[in-house]
């Protein structure tokens, strides 16, 4: 696979301020990767030094193989871009607005463009100040997708979206990982993130202490199992198998947390008479929380 | 079995409000907005108590004898009608106070009215539209209670800065005062705060009626356009009879014979305008009160046409955004230049039949040759540099806007290198302020034609107002390569030294080389012809090299967010 985004050691510091330390990513081409981290964590500084609006203290970032400081118009050429918190001129209408930065780009397929308003539902007459939030993410959205970059860098795209845009929002990126483009998302909204994500990586603190498939990161959770025994069961007989804790035995019942392989325990529970099993996945969330209730590396 | 949906109420731990809180500070909507305004009050108080401290103390020493308090007199009621329509009411002007009220008087009402204006439209309606307003609104309070905070805490530092300008005024006849009539009495100094604070509250009390309607903007734009219209007609109805009834339904009609620093009183006036005052402003509490909180009515403007939207690229983008400032200080340095030089001649011949006076503005002035029509409005219209780089600061100031207010992240993230953005958005700058220069050059020519005197030496020597609006920008724009949130205040600075050095050196006969610091005294005389290659070399190099100093500085730094 080709790598889109390469970063390595990406550090950025803000004088005494953390920014991002040791970054080291590697997006590939034709996937949603998803940037996860709570508020602070330096998703946005990334994505800052990903587009050269501002500069790493060390390390470096590419895209699309060019380094980021060396030619930074040949990588913008190639992205669309939503910031997560963005003004646009208060006094030209989102049509004005959509039309000036597809002209900053030497033009757009109008046909296409048409199609992302109607889609989004937006009224292109209105200036941009008498837009509520919502409209305003539509018209940064509309602006971001409208040339059909290769690479879509998006921070935070559904803030403010109601939920039948943001269906259209996810079938629209869809369709452009089906064309081959990438998307960069990063968000804290995990539950799309593990809806719409091929991979994601958590970042903490500036760091980054994960990174991984998205069904991958679920195994790393534990698993809720709960067995439902004809008779008695001996709790001792589960709480020996690596992996398995919090077993809780009540009548018939055992519940236990699994982390890992779940094997041993559907072998060691075919030793006894089995009335039922359930086994829940755990989500991207409590995955995501797992690794934030962990003290600082 | 039924439930008790009644929340139980909570017990919240009681936390003491000091009394000085209540009253500055974070303990009330008041103490709030009173904290909020302590910046306005410095500026006004400043500028208001400062400049008729410094206006009091300076006139009784320019103009020291008898002879030359009468000359004043003179020119005063042989001013052509164009100068006299922009100044107030002669009455003693012959006295301190009189020539204070005559050629200050509408200043000081104009910068108060201003400022009550943008306070009282924007206290509510424009916290309303930021969405900040809403957080207070869903307090324990009524809507009532928080207008009526927010207006007295506006009402309490007004009357904090015209107690402090009628204190000036008073102190500064007692110490600088030369001639017997010279004092200003209290009742005098309180007479003329008050008919400035009333006044301006009629203004303010429009914009507070009418921001929640029409939201702050608007409402700020239609009471600006009211209190200078209302001047204008006012001063020129005796010349234009069809002003009369127009310039009767605004305050400076009302009070025109309430001059109390010339020694004339009219206190019916000033209660009738104190009623209208408190009408508007009960009326626009009540507003706010019954309107929807943040809506307002948007009034349809034609769409501007397709040219002038600025959408080709930085350069038409940043020109097609800043003209409408560019047109706003034309028109106003317009209006000024058209009266300056329509009034030239007339003056001139007032100094020319007056050797004391001419005298004594040849001590101040040595420079400037103000018999004549043309060096009189050459200083004049030395005036308006300091005009004309505010205008600068404003316009490097909306250039700075693209990166200050979030949208120069989008904008890069597009094919555009930082330093093309710069300096294509620098060069739109510079468009408009080409456009502000020609405007009024066309208000100074018509000015001079108006006078029967030589146009196109004046409107070509306009030139110089451009060049040093450029040249500041220059500066403004080298300075935003570096840090673009002090691009604009840089250039205020920059402004306001300069007009410093250009009152002061001469003044206090400072040594040359101090006066030659300044660009300004290298932009020679070309309002009479008389122009100064350095300098205009100068303006073009800043000009140039600011620029490209800022595409520089913004290829090497971090953009901010």
């Amino acid at each position: 696979m080709v790598a889109i985004i390469e970063t390595e050691k990406l550090t950025k510091s803000y004088g005494s301020h953390r920014g991002i330390v040791d970054v080291d990513l590697v997006v590939e081409q034709g996937e949603v990767f998803g940037f996860l981290g709570p508020n602070g964590a330096g998703k946005t500084t990334t994505i800052r030094v990903l587009l050269d609006l501002i500069r790493p203290t060390s390390g470096k970032a590419s895209v699309f193989g060019i380094e980021t400081t060396v030619d930074p118009v040949a990588i913008h050429r190639r992205i669309g871009y939503l910031p997560g918190e963005f003004t646009l001129y208060d006094r030209m209408t989102g049509g004005d607005t959509l039309e000036y930065f597809a002209n900053l780009r030497g033009g757009v397929d109008l046909a296409y463009q048409a199609s992302l308003i109607e889609r989004f539902d937006l009224d292109p007459s209105r200036k941009f100040k008498e837009y509520s939030k919502g409209n305003k993410q539509k018209v940064g959205l509309v602006a971001a997708l409208q040339h059909k970059p290769d690479l879509l860098v998006l921070d935070e795209p559904t803030a403010g979206l109601d939920p039948l845009v943001q269906q259209t929002f996810f079938a629209v990126l869809r369709e452009a990982v089906g064309e081959g483009r990438t998307v960069f998302l990063s968000s804290h909204v995990l539950s799309e993130a593990e809806k719409s994500c091929d991979r994601v990586a958590i970042i903490r603190e500036g760091r980054i202490v994960m990174v991984d498939r998205v069904d991958a990161l679920r195994d790393l959770a534990a698993h809720q199992v709960e067995l439902r025994f004809v008779g008695p069961v001996q709790a001792a007989e589960f709480e020996k198998i690596p992996g398995v804790t919090g077993v809780v035995a009540e009548d018939h019942v055992l519940r236990m947390h699994v982390t890992g392989p779940i094997a041993p325990v559907v072998k060691a529970a075919a030793r006894f008479e089995l009335a039922d099993f359930v086994s829940r996945e755990p989500s991207l969330e409590e995955t995501f929380l797992a690794q934030y209730s962990e003290p600082a590396r | 079995m039924t439930a008790d949906a009644t929340p139980a109420r909570m017990r919240m731990p009681a936390r003491h409000v000091r009394p000085w809180s209540r009253v500055y500070g974070l303990g009330s909507i008041y103490a709030k907005t009173m904290r909020d305004s302590r910046l306005s009050f410095i500026v006004m108080a400043g500028l208001l108590g400062g400049v008729m401290f410094v206006v009091g103390a300076a006139i009784p020493q320019v103009f020291a004898s008898s002879s030359a308090r009468e000359d004043i007199v003179r020119m005063a009621h042989d001013l052509g009608s164009v100068a006299a329509g922009v100044a107030g009411k002669p009455v003693n002007v012959g006295t301190l106070g009189g020539y204070i009220s005559w050629k200050y008087g509408p200043v000081f009402l104009i910068i108060a009215s201003l400022w009550s204006i943008l306070a009282l439209s924007s206290t509510l309606a424009g916290e309303a539209q930021r969405g900040s307003l809403e957080f207070v609104a869903v307090s324990p309070f009524g809507k009532r209670r928080i207008a009526f905070e927010k207006l007295a805490a506006h009402l309490t530092v007004m009357t904090l800065v015209l107690v402090i300008m009628a204190f000036a005024g008073w102190l500064t006849a007692a110490l600088f005062g030369k001639l017997p009539e010279d004092a200003i009495p209290p009742q005098a100094a309180v007479g003329f705060a008050l008919w400035i604070g009333l006044v301006a509250l009629v203004f303010g009390g429009l914009a507070l009626v009418l921001s929640p309607f029409i939201g702050r903007g608007p409402a700020a734009g239609i009471a600006g356009a009211a209190l200078f219209a209302g001047w204008i007609l006012n001063g020129y109805a005796a010349t234009v009879p069809a002003f009369r009834i127009p310039a009767d339904l605004t305050p400076w009609a009302w009070t025109n014979n309430h001059v109390p620093l010339g020694g004339e009183y009219d206190w019916g006036s000033l209660a009738f305008t104190a009623v209208i005052a408190i009408v508007l402003l009960a009326v626009g509490l009540e507003a706010f009160v019954r309107r929807d909180l943040g809506a307002s009515m948007s009034i349809r403007t034609p769409n501007t046409p397709r040219a002038l939207r600025g959408l080709g690229g930085p350069l038409s983008r940043s020109f097609s955004e800043r003209l409408p400032v560019a047109i706003s200080w034309a028109i106003g340095l317009g209006i000024f230049g058209l009266a300056m030089a329509g009034a030239s001649r007339s003056l001139a011949d007032s100094f020319g039949n007056s050797p004391d006076l001419q005298k004594t503005f040849d001590t101040i002035f040595p420079n400037f040759n103000v018999a004549t029509a043309g060096g009189l409005l050459q200083l004049l219209i030395s005036l308006a540099f300091i005009v004309v780089g505010f205008a600068a600061s404003t316009l490097v100031s909306g250039w700075a806007s693209d990166e200050s207010s979030g949208r120069l992240e989008m904008l890069l993230s597009t094919p555009l290198a930082r330093s093309r953005w710069a300096i294509s958005s620098g060069l739109g700058v510079y468009g408009a302020i080409v456009v502000m220069t020609v405007i009024m050059a066309v208000a100074i020519g018509i000015g001079a034609m108006s006078a029967g005197s030589d146009a196109i030496t004046p409107m070509v020597g306009t030139t110089t107002l451009g060049l040093y609006a450029a040249a500041l920008a220059g500066v403004g724009f080298a300075v935003g390569g570096w840090r673009t949130s002090v691009a604009a205040e840089s250039v205020a600075l920059l402004v306001v030294v300069m007009y410093l050095i250009d009152l002061i050196v001469p003044a206090l006969q400072l040594p040359d080389w101090i006066h030659q610091l300044a660009l300004t005294a290298h932009l020679g005389q070309p309002m009479v012809g008389v122009w100064d290659p350095a300098g205009v070399v100068a303006c073009i190099a800043l000009a140039a090299g600011g620029l490209l100093i800022g595409g520089w500085g913004m290829r090497s730094r971090d953009v901010a967010r």
